[in-house]
């Protein structure tokens, strides 16, 4: 049993306004420091004493870390814009709905004033609402650390469930998000105990687009979430449908093929009898709606 | 004056409640938003580990040279044991613990992290026993005993708790002999069912501040709903009088039942006696309040019904298993209340009904919406659903057939007084257009409609008392002074409601004087059991009624009239004879003088008023049988609509509807502000909650994985319909309504996914991943 | 632990404290500053009961430290009794009875005043949308979404 525990344990708070400042500081005081953001996980965590760092190291104070912008590229998001701005960005929302449908699902309005993508994608639940979308559009993240800057792209990001390839010293100052290829649609379904607001019992992200190199003239992105240590990629269900007549019957066999990637456990929120149906359902369900807005008859 | 009754306008009318301003502006007062100032204590507990171990050594050393720490309180320093109905509990673990997150020690600091410090700094020596978590392992022949002292427990003397056994309390019904009569059933359905344990998950977690100072005079501040029980408990444990303690019940940020009783509010208690005159707060966390204070027992509950060929019912068994946790001081008495209502509320000639509470290492159980009846009742209307399919009639049709009656004699030998359960039924089954199948929206749904009934009597010892008392102030105003708590209910405006129409004045000169403070409201026993608009009711009625006596005979000794022929008319005296007139506010306190002054007539007015039934009898023990079991019962009807995804599970509830018959809706929108809060809250633990238990761990005690209803989990619409059948000795008819409109909801709804899916459940949550492997098991099995 | 030292808003008034690091904003709120009428519901940002405004957005202040709102501004429910859009929601809960014990009542009234100010016409789904981070167990929530739309309806009160 966890004894219960009211309010925060003691703690030294250090506020860097800079990436070299943070950086420096979290090597110094490696192990013993924890940065944060908007503090919807991490404060959670500590009043529960999972973990107990000697600082909290708040990245808000860094002005470039509140950066959203678009370039020649594709999106910025930086480090700690919270999801409602991100949410209701109208470019954002003509050009990663799949992100915005997914912030949706995070909590509630008034925890997502202060929660981030960052800090959503470094918590690295199994089932967090953004990794989906993130990884279906190619996002890298933006590392400083005590060796430098680096860029890591999402897909070499999670290590196990609440891991990242985060160094002690390291951290995400930005997310960058290429612009989806032309005419790209999708949705992110998710399935919780509530209608809204509940954590993901199973998540799927679906990503199409034209792609004339491929048979079916198009090509897919799946992810597939709270099924897996980490969220994953249904290779073989976006490998079918990039080869075969887009139609119901393979969407089945796609949806099947997701079913059969996914590697749920049973805990005390769901069986994994039950997320990898809903895995199915929600896979089909997505497919047949990202075709439907792609204008493809099935 | 006419002796005819004549309900004045406010009654029957939904004027704004009294407590609104203060709530929509923040500046209604809780108990944690009291300030004490920089001398106030925080107290933080030492809880146990495990489910079941004798304790061998408690060492606070490391934790009394903290510094900050000031007082540090065990079980040495209580030795009585505690309790309501069934003296089984100390205030903090003695020789043994019996539930993880039971109270060892306290510890009050300087700061709450201090307190938590120091809390961690006690060590405590176990030595694990074999612990029990389901009821049906405990009452087997050879469990350990978790309460070997059973015997020697003083106890009320309605409670049977036997002992050598992990039981508490048996109650027996029986009516009749249902073994006889079985052969002659055209139809006999035997069922059991699971109903999980469930918290009540008030918003306002429990807080309590104490204070003793050196008179020994002990003050509680506490989010309570039982200010006056809390009171004759806390004397009983610390050895004190009455006289010597004063509890103050701010507002209660919701109770439904977990704020009754005395609890945790005793730790503070314990350690103000040690803190030199400084005060001493606890406040739950949420973690805290899920698994260490008071739960809704969990029921094993196995029904057996039988009816002839035309569809009366004949017979029903009955054997209850109530979860009671590791102390029963409370829920010896659900345990009796499930019994001698655990008919339903139906007419069957033949009861054997055994309702037992049990001893488990499992959290503690105690009073919760319903008392019994929710899961009493997901059990029963289940089981009739069943049977009414069994002899192939319409599952309303059967229940109108077997209904009780004015005039029936149910399981306890008790009359059934007029009811309007029938007017329930019908205008229920009409809102939900019974028998009209709509097509679902798509090819995965599936549309259902189920029906649930629903009896509950104010489960109490014989003799709970009510008083009240008007007090005018010079200007004609009025000082209502109750016992009864406003928990969100509308307690107290309904209590201005009642005292201005007794007295004919003006609502709005009315103030209902809170915070509940036992020093100088007047007694009341407990606010649970959805007693106090009838009992509290019907004492503020006396008190207004004695006040406005006394007002009229000042003014017909000043005018040399016939008090009579004097009425009191929105706050004006007034003669019908002689049309004279003279407001209150002229003569409230300092009385009217004579002519030419020559002395005065009357002086400050203040009225008193009282009720306590006279009329409740004992129950035989072996049989349960006894004049009159039980106050009045209040009956309700629920049905829904449903429409059930077949690919997830997931059910959309479309309708829902809510028939209850409260006898005088003093207030009707409140009525059914009740009706629909207890809907939602009914939905919520038909389809999301279960607290969830590995080895006597609760594994969900936070919102993340205990889930409740929110905004959007909602039917697509509601409709609340009011039926009043008056009750004889309520205040214009009224009987109560605030726990009711939850406990047809499990059943209701299982009927409703019956109808739909035909899928039967064990029990709830029906969660929509249960349904949906449910199905999926029916479509194999059908392979 | 060496307190900090910070100045913010609060309800259009500068306060300038010295504060532990590990004190939320919701503790600052109740105990610095005696504003008890944002409530302590569970500490973990999934009730609502503590939701206030910073910097006009809202926040469950229990996972919001004090020492992060140096310099920023802090609305309670205390400080929006004064503004027009806040009358209006407080006069619709009360006419249509969407309170009941109240502890949830502030922080749902400061969710739909943010949410009438950004959307001052929202549908019914989106009321309850922005209201599902508030958890109510009294009501079962109808009236007060009843309330919003009728607030976003109403003329100004007298």
């Amino acid at each position: 049993m966890n004894q219960p525990y009211p309010r925060l344990p003691g703690f030294k708070y250090f506020r860097p306004d800079s990436t070299r400042e943070a950086v420096e500081f979290l090597s110094e005081h490696a192990n013993q420091s924890r940065p944060y953001i908007g503090g919807t996980d991490c404060f959670v965590q500590i009043r529960d004493r999972k973990f107990l760092p000697e600082y909290l190291v708040d990245l808000k104070g860094v002005a470039a870390y509140h950066r959203l912008s678009f370039s020649k590229e594709g999106l910025l998001i930086g480090a700690a814009v919270p999801m409602n701005t991100v949410a209701n960005h109208p470019e954002i929302r003509a050009r990663y709905p799949v992100l915005v449908e997914a912030i949706r699902e995070v909590g509630g309005y008034q925890l997502r004033t202060r929660a981030t993508v960052t800090g959503n994608l470094c918590n690295a639940s199994p089932g967090g609402d953004t990794i989906g979308p993130c990884l279906v559009y190619g996002t890298e993240a933006l590392v400083a650390g005590s060796d430098g800057e680096r860029t890591v792209p999402l897909t070499e990001f999670f290590k196990g469930p609440g891991k990242t390839c985060l160094e002690p010293s390291e951290i995400v100052t930005a997310l960058r998000l290429p612009f989806p290829p032309k005419g790209a649609q999708g949705v992110y379904r998710s399935i919780g105990r509530n209608k809204l607001g509940d954590l993901a019992i199973a998540a799927v992200t679906v990503l199409g687009y034209p792609e004339t190199d491929n048979p079916s003239g198009f090509a897919f992105k799946i992810s597939l979430s709270a099924v897996a240590p980490t969220v994953i990629f249904a290779e073989e269900a976006q490998a079918l449908l990039a080869e075969e007549a887009l139609n119901r019957a393979a969407i089945e066999r796609a949806s099947d093929l997701c079913a059969r990637a996914c590697k749920p456990i049973d805990d005390i929120r769901s069986s994994a009898e039950y997320r990898r149906d809903m895995i199915r359902v929600l896979a089909r369900q997505g497919l047949e709606e990202t075709c439907k807005k792609l204008g493809i008859v099935i | 004056m006419t002796t005819k009754e004549r309900t004045p306008n406010l009654i029957g009318s939904s004027p704004r409640r009294v407590d609104v301003f203060e709530k929509a502006s923040g500046s209604a007062i809780f108990t944690d938003d009291l300030q004490f100032g920089r001398g106030l204590l925080y107290a933080r507990v030492k809880r146990s580990s495990l489910p079941h171990a004798l304790i061998r050594s408690i060492n606070l050393e490391k934790a009394r040279a903290l510094k900050g720490v000031k007082a540090i309180a065990t079980g040495e320093d209580f030795p009585n044991r505690v309790g309501l109905y069934l003296k089984d509990k100390h205030i903090f673990a003695r020789d043994r613990v019996r539930f993880v997150g039971e109270p060892i020690a306290a510890v009050a600091a300087v700061s709450e992290q201090i307190a938590e410090q120091a809390v961690d700094l006690i060590e405590v020596e176990y030595e694990p026993l074999p612990a029990y978590f389901h009821s049906e392992d405990a009452v087997k022949k050879d469990a350990i005993l978790i309460h070997p002292d059973l015997d020697e427990y003083e106890t009320a003397n309605f409670i049977f708790p036997k002992g050598g056994t992990n039981i508490s309390n048996h109650f027996k019904v029986r009516k009749g002999d249902p073994d006889k009569i079985w052969e002659a059933c055209a139809q006999v359905v035997q069922r059991k069912y699971y109903v999980p344990h469930v918290q009540h998950v008030p918003i306002e977690t429990h807080v309590a501040v104490a204070q003793a100072d050196r008179t020994g005079k002990v003050t509680l501040w506490a989010s309570s709903q039982s200010p006056f029980a809390q009171r004759g408990l806390v004397a009983k444990a610390l050895g004190l009088s009455p006289n010597q303690i004063r509890i103050i019940a701010n507002y209660v940020g919701g109770g439904f039942g977990c704020k009754a009783g005395l609890t945790m509010e005793a730790l503070p208690i314990a350690l103000a006696l040690k803190t030199n005159g400084r005060p001493v707060k606890l406040r739950l966390t949420r973690e805290e309040e899920f698994f260490t204070n008071f739960v809704r027992q969990a029921l094993v509950i196995e029904i057996k019904l039988g009816c002839d060929a035309n569809g009366n019912m004949l017979a029903m068994q009955n054997t209850m298993y109530w979860d009671g946790g590791a102390s029963t001081e409370y829920g010896v008495n659900i345990t009796r209340a499930g019994g001698y209502s655990s008919t339903g509320p139906y007419d069957i000639p033949h009861v054997k009904t055994d309702s037992y509470c049990v001893y488990t290492n499992n959290t503690i159980g105690g009073p919760y919406r319903g008392f019994g009846m929710s899961e009493l009742h997901t059990g029963i209307e289940q089981c009739v659903d069943e049977l009414a399919d069994a002899i192939g009639m319409d599952k309303v049709d059967f229940r109108l057939k077997n209904i009780v009656q004015e005039g029936d004699i149910l399981a306890t030998g008790m009359k059934m007084h007029p009811t309007g359960i029938d007017r329930c039924v019908r205008k229920a089954a009409k809102a939900i257009r019974w028998g009209q199948k709509t097509a679902a929206g798509a090819a995965n749904k599936r549309r259902g409609k189920g029906i649930a009934l629903m009896w509950k009597a104010p489960a109490m010892p014989p003799n709970p008392g009510s008083s009240a008392t008007v007090k005018l102030n010079e200007d004609g105003t009025i000082l209502l002074g109750v016992g009864g708590q406003e928990i969100g209910q509308g307690a107290f405006t309904v209590a201005a409601q009642i005292a201005a129409a007794e007295l004919g004045v003006p609502m709005d000169t009315i103030r209902v004087t809170g915070p509940v403070d036992t020093d100088y409201s007047p007694y009341e026993w407990q606010t649970v059991a959805s007693r106090i608009t009838w009992s509290m009711g019907n004492a503020v009625r006396a008190a207004a009624a004695d006040a406005k006596q006394q007002i009229l005979a000042i003014a017909a000794k000043a005018w040399d009239e016939k008090a009579e022929d004097l009425q009191l008319v929105d706050g004006v005296v007034v003669s019908r004879r002689t049309e004279r007139e003279i407001p209150l506010k002229d003569f409230a306190v300092y009385g009217i003088p004579n002519e030419d002054f020559s002395g005065w007539t009357g002086g400050p007015i203040y009225g008193r008023g009282k009720f306590m039934p006279d009329y409740v009898t004992g129950l035989d023990p072996e049989t349960g049988q006894g004049e009159r079991a039980v106050v009045h019962y209040t009956t309700g009807a629920q049905a829904y609509e449903v429409e059930i995804d077949v690919e997830t599970g997931k059910m959309e509830i479309l309708h829902a509807v809510s028939a209850f018959d409260c006898g005088k809706a003093i207030n009707p929108d409140l009525v059914k502000a009740q009706m629909e809060g207890g809907l939602i809250q009914g939905i919520s633990s038909a389809v999301f909650e279960r607290m969830i238990f590995k080895d006597g761990h609760m594994l969900n005690p936070s919102f993340v994985d205990y889930r409740i209803a929110t905004t959007m989990d909602l039917p697509d619409k509601i409709t609340s319909i009011i039926v009043e059948e008056p009750q004889d000795d309520g205040p214009w008819g009224a009987r109560g309504i605030g726990e009711h409109p939850m406990v047809p909801t499990i059943a209701a709804l299982g009927n409703a996914i019956y109808d739909a899916v035909g899928i039967r459940m064990e029990g709830p949550p029906f969660t929509a991943e249960k349904i949906y492997l449910h199905m999926k098991d029916q479509a194999a099995q059908k392979e | 632990m060496e307190k900090l030292a910070i100045t913010l808003t609060v309800n259009g008034s500068e306060e300038e404290l010295l504060v532990p690091p590990n004190l939320t904003l919701l503790h600052l709120l109740r105990e610095e500053l005696a504003l008890t009428g944002t409530k302590n519901g569970c500490e973990a940002g999934e009730c609502g009961a503590c939701t206030v405004l910073l910097d006009g957005e809202p926040v469950n202040s229990c996972i919001v430290l004090a020492a992060e709102c140096e310099g920023k501004h802090v609305e309670t429910i205390e400080g929006l009794a004064e503004r027009v859009g806040m009358r209006k929601l407080q006069e619709a809960f009360m006419a249509l009875n969407a309170i009941q014990c109240g502890f949830c009542t502030p922080g749902m009234l400061i969710s739909a005043y943010a949410l009438l100010q950004r959307n001052p016409a929202p549908d019914e789904l989106e009321i309850r949308e922005a209201l599902v981070g508030n958890l109510c167990r009294c009501t079962g929530y109808d009236r007060i979404i009843g309330a919003v739309q009728q607030a976003s309806r109403e003329e100004e009160p007298a």
